[in-house]
């Protein structure tokens, strides 16, 4: 079977360098929360890939570019296995892509690597997630490479003491161990650390504590949708009013923004993606989106994880023609930089994590809107959990 | 018609899901990992049927033996052993234990009280799992690595032909098991206890004593159905013990219809495989076609989807209406 | 006086969950339907609210016509969907309105979208008000005065009123009550209607606590199960008492030892059910 594998590759090659190639379909297979409570995630996914394939066509080189969509319906790695064991035996795609939540991402690590299947992880955020298979690369972001910098800069800028109240869940703990550990190198000085349990509908008797604290400033992470936009808003009622700041990662991401309304103004942040950055593509896919799908549409992470990862993707074919290797893939996108909507990006040679700027910014309002507005870019930022854990 | 033929074309009857199960093997292709987990399904649903279909025992829990059965077969694997055998009986034991003692409280009582209890009882257990993040991996998951061989004989492929026949195998036997269950003077005496528990008290039945026996076997079931799901699929999530895996296997026996030989067979082939193929068509929209389907099995048949088959047969050989179990 | 807002606190929060779940004490508890879509009814009224207030209707106008409108689609639903239901096991209550609920999801799902419906508070509510001892949001207050209104309200139309001496005997004993005169199915169609406003009408004002999206029909349906079977199946007033304990303990817990949350909610609902079996306050009828 390897054998044959390896022939057909071959032929693929040979045909390619003779650029006789006659136009084939590459189908991508797109694993992603398209139902329940975390559905946004696959719809800003599809609209993302959708404005890609209507900005660089649906074809490489004649070679039609064919996305298929699963729903795996939140955080469920049995159904994501199965989901792509069907995508690589019988939809026979070329590519994987996608992945909102770690466990989805890691319970196909092995049939990834057993299949030599090169694979996009558009979210997935726990900073191990590549180390799972050879064949991963992510364009998205880790929780630590996002947090740090917050921490630092909170340290720098007069905030000396400090609560975090963190989800209770896996993401959760690394923010906190992030922060906590950043925060107090820096010289701050962490009051208590609080874990929300993830069903938590009213935040009020932890901020209640928090105020109990007097801390200078509350450091927050959620697990996204409706629970982040009633932590912001209990802080907005009960902290704010206090002097206590609000420091966060990806809580006031812009498409919560308009739902938590002025409840967020002057939230302080730390991302990889401000729907404001200011450069062409970033422009281009926030007008595109606009007109695509209606005026409220707005890019977010997801978006320019799903967009960078189409990119690689169209790279890839577009050099080794339609039947490309899943190691000839990974090899052309180890240390490959080029420009994404968030800014410049890198692909690292060595770990296949993404390296990139990330934002501070400030929740402000701009023409009636609520929008982050950068006001310090920390440029190139890598993962430091990889550096702290080397292989 | 004779009592021969009859007798014929009900083993005939009792033969047609398991060839279709085999034809499946030999036909399906890139479907086989959705076959399996169809299969994993059906054991879970047949689980409840024991529990809920024959003792009565309202249940919205069940999802916390699936998901002790997944989280037992998966720590088992990662700490102990890699044999999926030896797996699979820790899975469904620690399962039928973790059944028999919460039955044995909360099995004092009955009907909505019951209901809730089940209920807390499993959103404990999933707020365990997600806390105990050393042992469960938390929200990240728990992946397995290789299974050993099965048998010591046919190892696990990529294409999880393997997997199928495993799960095909294990179901096979605890249905073998349930069949005989049901029928035995526990199984109608556990039928007595759902029409009637105060009359089955009153002739002396001992009633709380029976309910959990049939609990702890139910749990037994659910385990390894559980223990199947991640040793087939190498991984396990806290979805497994979510209130929402509970209701999904309600839906898929109510479905097809309880307390019949094959209607947790019926109603999770047809969930499963409607899921997917609407999911595949419209993955934003799957949940419309899932939930009208639901309400029209309920207005037109009378127990589930098995009622169409009881119709078809009334029509074909002109039996009289049966009511009640098959 | 940490103490006293953290049991205000509560309070409100507990009223939210009993605003919400009386509806369905009143159609699962005495009715006997198991009513699995009573989150949807609940989501569909915060959803026409939204919708009115986005159009410019006052917040307090949308509320009263969005109960209004969730009431009158309760009674074409228990014409259509309901009635043929009484006489079919729970089981079959249970998928036909478990299939009604998804159903609902994915129709809000391809009108509105998958994320947050925002339903603003009235400038009137969005403040604080100052309690002598601290400041407090006002809109913690009115949830717990409106509760309180409403637990008043239902005692003296259920317990004291003609109306309510009929639904209790048409429960007890349809036969008897069809006997005496009383036209059951008509009483049966305007107290699931009355169900289902009370749903929407506590998804209104509940929105600032449990916010409106497709999935907020499964998501805290749960949440309101458990009043109800907590509290005492068919009995309003358990399920008043069990909303505010439940509340009450919840945030109380949370506040003094966070590192349990998780834990207490469910918690104390097994602990309640395994001392009282059949809830806090039985109702007279249940045996």
């Amino acid at each position: 079977m390897k054998q044959a594998w390896a022939a057909l590759c071959a032929a693929g090659l040979i045909f390619g360098l003779v650029g006789a190639a006659s136009a084939e379909t590459v189908k991508v297979g797109v694993i992603a929360t398209f139902s329940g409570p975390f559905a946004r995630w696959g719809e800003q996914f599809q609209q993302a890939i959708k404005v890609y394939q209507k900005q660089h066509g649906t074809t490489v080189d004649g070679n039609t570019i064919e996305v298929i969509y699963r729903d795996d319906g939140g955080p469920d790695p049995a159904r994501a296995k199965q989901l792509a064991e069907e995508l690589i035996l019988r939809e026979k795609v070329q590519f994987l892509g996608g992945f909102v939540f770690t466990p989805n991402a890691l319970a196909v690590a092995d049939i990834v690597t057993e299949a030599k299947m090169p694979t996009v992880i558009f979210n997935a955020a726990t900073a191990v997630v590549t180390r799972k298979s050879p064949y991963f690369v992510r364009t998205s972001q880790t929780i630590p490479q996002v947090t740090v910098p917050i921490a630092q800069w909170a340290a720098r800028n007069g905030i000396k003491r400090v609560v975090t109240a963190v989800s209770d869940y896996a993401p959760g703990f690394d923010a906190e161990a992030y922060f906590v550990k950043t925060f107090q190198a820096a010289g701050g000085e962490v009051l208590e650390s609080i874990r929300i349990p993830l069903a938590t509908t009213d935040f009020s008797p932890f901020y209640e504590r928090v105020l109990q604290e007097k801390p200078d400033a509350l450091f927050i992470f959620g697990p996204g949708g409706p629970p982040t936009v009633g932590m912001i808003n209990t802080w907005a009622s009960r902290l704010k009013p206090a002097g206590i700041r609000l420091l966060c990662t990806a809580e006031t991401q812009e498409i919560d923004l308009p739902k938590i309304g002025p409840a967020a103004l002057g939230v302080v942040s730390s991302f990889h993606y401000t729907e404001t950055v200011d450069n062409p593509l970033n422009k281009a896919l926030w007008a595109d989106l606009t007109a695509m799908f209606g005026k409220n549409t707005v890019p977010d992470l997801a978006s320019a994880g799903a967009y960078d990862g189409m990119e690689l993707i169209y790279r890839a074919v577009a050099k080794f023609g339609p039947r490309a290797t899943g190691d000839q893939a990974i090899g052309l996108w180890r240390g490959m930089a080029f420009d994404s909507p968030r800014g410049p990006i890198e692909i690292d040679e060595k770990t296949r994590d993404i390296i990139e700027n990330v934002y501070l910014r400030k929740v402000e309002e701009r023409e009636g809107k609520l929008v982050n507005i950068n006001f310090q870019t920390i440029p190139m930022v890598r993962d430091p959990w990889k550096d702290e854990h080397p292989e | 018609m004779t009592a021969l033929s009859e007798s014929g074309l009900r083993r005939l009857w009792h033969g047609l899901p398991w060839a279709l199960a085999l034809l499946v093997y030999f036909t399906g292709g890139g479907y086989l990992g959705l076959g399996t987990h169809a299969l994993v399904m059906i054991l879970f649903a047949l689980s409840l049927d024991l529990a809920l279909g024959q003792a009565g025992i309202i249940t919205m829990g069940h999802a916390a033996f699936f998901g002790i059965g997944a989280y037992a077969a998966g720590i088992f694997a990662s700490h102990l052993s890699a044999d999926p055998l030896l797996g699979l009986a820790a899975a469904t034991l620690a399962a039928s234990l973790f059944g028999l003692l919460s039955g044995a409280f909360i099995l004092h009582t009955a009907g909505v009280t019951l209901m809730m209890l089940t209920l807390a009882v499993s959103a404990l257990l999933a707020e365990f799992a997600n806390q105990a993040h050393g042992l469960t991996g938390g929200d990240d998951g728990l992946q397995l690595g290789r299974m050993a061989p099965l048998l010591g004989l046919f190892g696990f492929d990529l294409w999880g032909k393997t997997a199928y026949l495993y799960a095909l195998a294990v179901l096979f036997l605890w249905s073998l098991a349930a069949w005989r269950i049901m029928r035995s003077p526990f199984g109608r005496s556990l039928d007595g206890i759902r029409q009637n528990p105060r009359r089955m008290r009153a002739i002396g039945t001992p009633v709380w004593r029976r309910l959990v026996v049939a609990y702890g076997l139910s749990a037994a079931m659910a385990g390894s159905a559980g223990a199947l799901e991640a040793q087939t699929t190498r991984s396990v999530g806290l979805g497994a013990l979510s209130v929402l895996t509970s209701g999904t296997v309600l839906v898929m026996l109510v479905l097809g219809g309880t307390r019949r030989s094959y209607g947790a067979f019926l109603g999770a082939t047809v969930y499963v495989v409607v899921q997917d193929f609407a999911a595949e068509i419209d993955p934003f929209r799957w949940m419309f076609v899932i939930g009208l389907l639901l309400m029209a099995v309920v207005l037109i048949f009378e127990n589930g989807l098995t009622g169409l088959g009881d119709a078809a047969r009334r029509a074909l050989a002109g039996l009289p209406r049966r009511s009640g179990r098959p | 006086m940490i103490d006293a807002t953290i049991l205000l606190d509560g309070l409100a929060y507990g009223m939210v969950l009993f605003i919400i779940s009386v509806g369905l004490t009143v159609t699962m508890g005495l009715m006997r339907v198991v009513n699995l879509a009573h989150g949807a009814f609940a989501m569909i009224g915060g959803y026409v609210a939204a919708m009115l207030v986005g159009a410019g209707v006052s917040f307090f106008a949308a509320a009263g016509l969005a109960t209004l409108l969730v009431g009158m689609i309760g009674a074409v639903a228990e014409l259509a969907v309901y009635r043929p239901l009484y006489r079919k096991g729970e089981l079959a209550q249970a998928l036909m309105t478990f299939g009604l609920t998804f159903v609902v999801i994915a129709s809000l799902t391809s009108g509105f979208g998958t994320g947050i419906k925002t339903l603003p508070l009235p400038a009137a509510l969005g403040g604080v008000v100052d309690i002598g001892f601290r400041t407090y949001p006002a809109y913690r207050l009115f949830l717990v005065a409106v509760g309180l209104g409403l637990a008043l309200l239902l005692w003296l139309l259920i317990d004291r009123s003609a109306y309510g001496a009929r639904l209790r005997a048409a429960v007890d004993n349809p036969r008897m009550a069809r006997a005496v005169g009383i036209d059951v199915n008509l009483l049966f169609t305007v107290t699931f209607a009355g169900g289902c406003a009370l749903a929407a009408f506590g998804g209104v004002i509940g929105a600032a606590l449990l916010p409106l999206e497709p999935f907020y029909a499964l998501r805290y349906l749960v949440l309101f199960l458990v009043v109800v079977g907590v509290g005492g199946i068919g009995n309003f007033k358990g399920s008043f008492l069990a909303a505010i304990l439940l509340g009450v303990i919840d945030t109380g817990g949370k506040y003094l030892m966070p590192q349990a949350a998780a834990y207490l909610f469910y918690g104390a609902v097994l602990a309640l059910l395994l001392l009282r079996p059949n809830g806090l306050m039985p109702a007279k009828s249940a045996t």
